[in-house]
């Protein structure tokens, strides 16, 4: 895990990302108890140039991870032993992103999506799965209430958010 | 939704120890908030034995594999 954090950190040191932030699961784990998953979600921006593009071009990344002997399982990069989907943030997740926690894992820097972000994206996703996530953000994390309605509100969550 | 009177009904746990059903569920919820603060260095090898697991169990497949943390 800290080797793959260490090879997702060269992509922002290489300019091939702009920023991340660990979202998904992984992120979800860092606040309530452990449960099973397999992938670590990466959610990505581009540097400016690439975000004038019409389309999202990913390839330069998984040629550089290609040539640190990364390689394909499926829908997945596995990168250091870890299954990583890259996803390029939309603008939700870009906020998110920007607000994310730094957190040391194992001494490596790495940014992890906050609860109230998170409760927000699982929200949105709404299956079976992101939803039991989010009652456990609920009952197990620490929860700034007024962030998580604002983020509610400003992404017109609030009124299905029913919890 | 029980009632009152099931959930005072008293347990006798280890050595003797006797508590309530109410009791029992309150600790079950501490337990998994206690859970939620490990460091996270430690759900990750926690993760990664319930992956052992269950490859143990179903064997590996496309979606299920062992990470490698070290």
């Amino acid at each position: 895990m800290k080797k793959a954090i260490n090879i997702i950190n060269e992509l922002k040191k290489k300019n091939l990302i702009e920023d991340y932030a660990i979202g998904g699961g992984i992120a979800a784990l860092f606040y309530i108890e452990p449960f099973l998953t397999y992938d670590l979600d990466i959610f990505i921006t581009l540097p400016p140039k690439e975000k004038e593009k019409k389309l999202i071009v990913l390839s330069p990344i998984f040629d550089y991870l290609k040539k640190k002997g990364c390689s394909w399982k499926g829908e997945h990069i596995i990168v250091e032993g870890i299954p990583v989907q890259f996803i390029p943030a939309d603008e939700l997740e870009e906020e998110a992103m920007n607000n994310a926690k730094t957190i040391l894992y194992e001494g490596v820097e790495t940014k992890v999506v906050t609860p109230e972000y998170l409760i927000a994206i699982l929200f949105r996703a709404g299956r079976k799965k992101d939803l039991e996530k989010v009652e456990k953000l609920l009952t197990q994390a620490e929860i700034d209430e007024k962030k998580l309605n604002d983020i509610l509100n400003s992404y017109n969550l609030k009124e299905q958010f029913n919890f | 939704m029980l009632n009152k009177e099931t959930n005072q009904k008293k347990i006798i746990i280890n050595k003797g120890k006797i508590i309530t059903r109410e009791e029992l569920f309150e600790r079950k919820e501490q337990f998994h908030k206690d859970q939620a603060k490990l460091p996270f260095e430690e759900k990750i090898k926690i993760l990664v034995n319930m992956q052992k697991i269950v490859i143990g169990i179903k064997g590996e497949s496309e979606k299920t594999m062992i990470w490698k943390i070290y």
